[in-house]
């Protein structure tokens, strides 16, 4: 324990990593406001600049990026009604109603707050949840990895986007992906058409650079003339104590929603936010506010999504299941430079996933500090017109696809992969699912292989492992409770 | 039920049986090797099963709720696909850099920049600087092409 509080307060002593720490929130924050840029396709980004740092400096990099372009949302959220990111699409709800009244910096005020919370709240319960979670995690076994993977595709289904099917077919989609290259124990050559280069199948990060950012690049083509409407403001305010004594119950309670949601696999920031506000208006006495400008609404949404970042890093650290669109980057991240993700971090590498831990709570403090004094100046970047921005992604994608590998095919891939991702999201298909899959999908497959040699080929007795009995109830529940809670509630009512 | 409701349902169907039939040409491990784990052809049939039966649902679903009618592809959005494909020949032929450095310039003005010189600069600038990053900061050696093949000597 005291290896654990020393490692992560060892971050605030260390001048490199808090530059670091502040560079990056910075840029956190500048592809937060950039409408369309978001976390996931700013990890993916940035993935590659990692590539020669020490491993903890690669992943704090990545884990400030996740915690400040979460925050950073909000700011054009509320001052030009657009989410700088999906997951600050309930924070204009009442944002930018009450930036329209005039009163911007209070709305930004209450947001910079919330998030604050919201976040810091979430990493101290990563901090105490996560090594309890890799003590039961230690006891998993091929039959309960491969429970907890199907748990995991399961949880696809209720993504914010899309729909269960749809979502779940992007998850198998992925999956399959995975199985492209050499077969791990029969070196039998699978998808590959003679491609030497795919032997050791995908690579994971042209892949993310080709479904996100690529992908949005195109998206983004459509609306490549739009005009926005941006409110005018004088300066970010603190909340007043009235505002304290109106949002203090809506804060705890949406950090409290944020972190759970964000711990469950393939969930992440969106769908806390969303609940987020849901329940500020459900528990709200003035819930006539909602969507004329309540700073419950604000603090409600803004808590939860950046709860969410910290809950998201739980199954990440934990069990190597990603609990969004952008902990699936970290993951690769945390790949790419050898931190085996799973009960054994937390043993053979105390001191870097604390240091992870700290760097995460001391992006949550300078966000804090540059969205009270820098706001005004992020959501100006907002306006950089998107034919010079875009041309920029995409020459950063074709050069981070090359980067890791020093392969033009990663280039391809990328460049196949957005067009893929493209049409996909033009269908109504979300790509999470796919980079989801296709990270599960090796995991999927393994522990199936080893579940089967561990049973003599016997596959049905896996139901007789308690643990993935309980995993697989839960993947069950995942997939068929909203259908069988809408038959008890229609029984009820007829 | 129109064919244009179900069209992504019958173009999954098409893709799924096709990768079945592109496992089932996988050569068969022999026995000892595979031993009572699974073929490794197995995996990929089983999941495009599940894939079938999923976009069954999908189709039905679409027949109960047909979806709505998409708005076509803008031309834009085309064009920059294209540029995509500009970029690939360019690269090859060329330089990956003079490929990324083209295909920014022509996708600013496509997309609606207005002075040639800013999208020029930003065209040139932007790739010179990633390079110098890359090349100096992480170290990593770009494919050999015009340019590349000047300054590597």
């Amino acid at each position: 324990m005291l290896e654990a509080v020393t490692a992560l307060g060892s971050v605030f002593f260390d001048p490199y990593l808090l530059f670091l720490i502040f560079a990056t929130t910075i840029i956190g924050i500048v592809i937060g406001v950039l409408p369309g840029l978001g976390a996931t396709t700013g990890a993916a980004l940035l993935l590659p600049f990692t590539l020669t740092m020490e491993p903890v400096h690669a992943i704090a990099v990545l884990a400030t990026i996740y915690v400040a372009a979460t925050f950073a949302g909000s700011i054009t959220a509320i001052l030009i009604n657009t989410p700088g990111t999906s997951a600050a699409a309930a924070t204009t709800f009442d944002g930018f109603p009450l930036a329209q009244r005039g009163e911007a910096g209070r709305a930004l005020g209450v947001a910079v707050m919330s998030s604050t919370f919201g976040g810091v709240a979430s990493v101290i319960v990563l901090c105490f949840a996560a090594p309890l979670l890799a003590r039961v995690a230690y006891e998993f076994r091929p039959p309960e990895y491969f429970a907890l993977t199907i748990f995991g595709l399961s949880m696809l289904a209720s993504i914010s986007a899309g729909g269960a099917i749809k979502n779940l077919m992007g998850g198998v989609f992925g999956v399959w992906l995975s199985t492209i290259g050499a077969e791990r124990v029969t070196a039998i050559e699978r998808f590959m058409f003679g491609n030497y280069e795919l032997y050791e199948g995908l690579g994971f990060v042209p892949v993310m650079i080709g479904l996100f950012a690529m992908s949005e690049l195109l998206v983004q083509s459509k609306v490549a003339n739009n005009a926005v409407e941006f409110v005018k403001m004088k300066a970010v305010q603190l909340p007043s104590r009235e505002d304290y004594k109106k949002i203090w119950k809506t804060v705890l309670r949406s950090s409290g929603i944020g972190t759970f949601i964000g711990i469950l696999p393939a969930e992440g920031a969106t769908v806390a936010s969303m609940i987020g506000y849901s329940e500020a208006k459900r528990w709200s006495k003035n819930k006539e506010e909602f969507g004329k400008g309540s700073i419950e609404g604000i603090a409600g949404a803004e808590s939860a999504n950046n709860a969410a970042t910290g809950g998201a890093m739980v199954p990440t650290m934990v069990l190597g299941i990603p609990g969004s669109g952008t902990t699936a980057i970290i993951l690769v991240g945390l790949m790419v430079h050898g931190l085996r993700p799973g009960p054994y971090l937390f043993t053979e590498q105390v001191n870097s996933v604390y240091q992870i831990f700290g760097s995460m709570l001391a992006a949550n403090i300078m966000f804090l500090l540059m969205g009270l004094y820098a706001a005004k100046i992020f959501a100006r970047i907002s306006l950089v017109p998107i034919n010079l921005l875009w041309p920029i992604v995409f020459a950063l994608s074709v050069i981070g696809a090359y980067a890791l590998n020093s392969s033009l095919l990663d280039v391809w891939i990328a460049l196949i992969f957005g067009v893929i991702g493209f049409f996909a999201r033009r269908f109504g298909f979300a790509v999470a699912p796919i980079a989801v899959g296709l990270i599960l999908g090796k995991m999927v497959e393994v522990n199936l292989q080893n579940s089967l040699k561990m049973f003599n080929g016997e596959w049905w007795l896996i139901f007789t492992q308690p643990l993935a009995v309980f995993f697989l109830i839960l993947a069950f529940l995942g997939l068929c409770g909203p259908q069988i809670f809408a038959m008890y509630k229609n029984s009820r009512k007829s | 039920m129109s064919v244009k409701t179900q069209i992504v349902p019958i173009f999954l169907t098409a893709v799924s049986f096709s990768i079945i039939y592109l496992a089932l040409q996988l050569d068969l491990s022999p026995p000892m090797i595979v031993g009572d784990s699974m073929q490794p052809r197995s995996f990929p049939i089983f999941l495009m099963v599940l894939n079938l039966i999923l976009t069954g649902a999908l189709a039905l679903q679409f027949y109960r709720n047909p979806p709505k009618d998409q708005e076509p592809i803008l031309r834009i959005t085309w064009l920059t696909m294209a540029l995509m494909v500009l970029f690939y020949a360019l690269t090859v032929s060329i330089d990956m850099f003079v490929g990324i450095s083209v295909v920014m310039f022509l996708m600013s003005l496509i997309w609606g920049q207005r002075s040639i010189l800013i999208a020029a600069a930003n065209a040139i600038i932007t790739p010179f600087l990633v390079f110098l990053l890359f090349d100096i900061v992480l170290r990593i050696r770009f494919p050999r092409g015009l340019i590349t093949n000047w300054y590597y000597g």
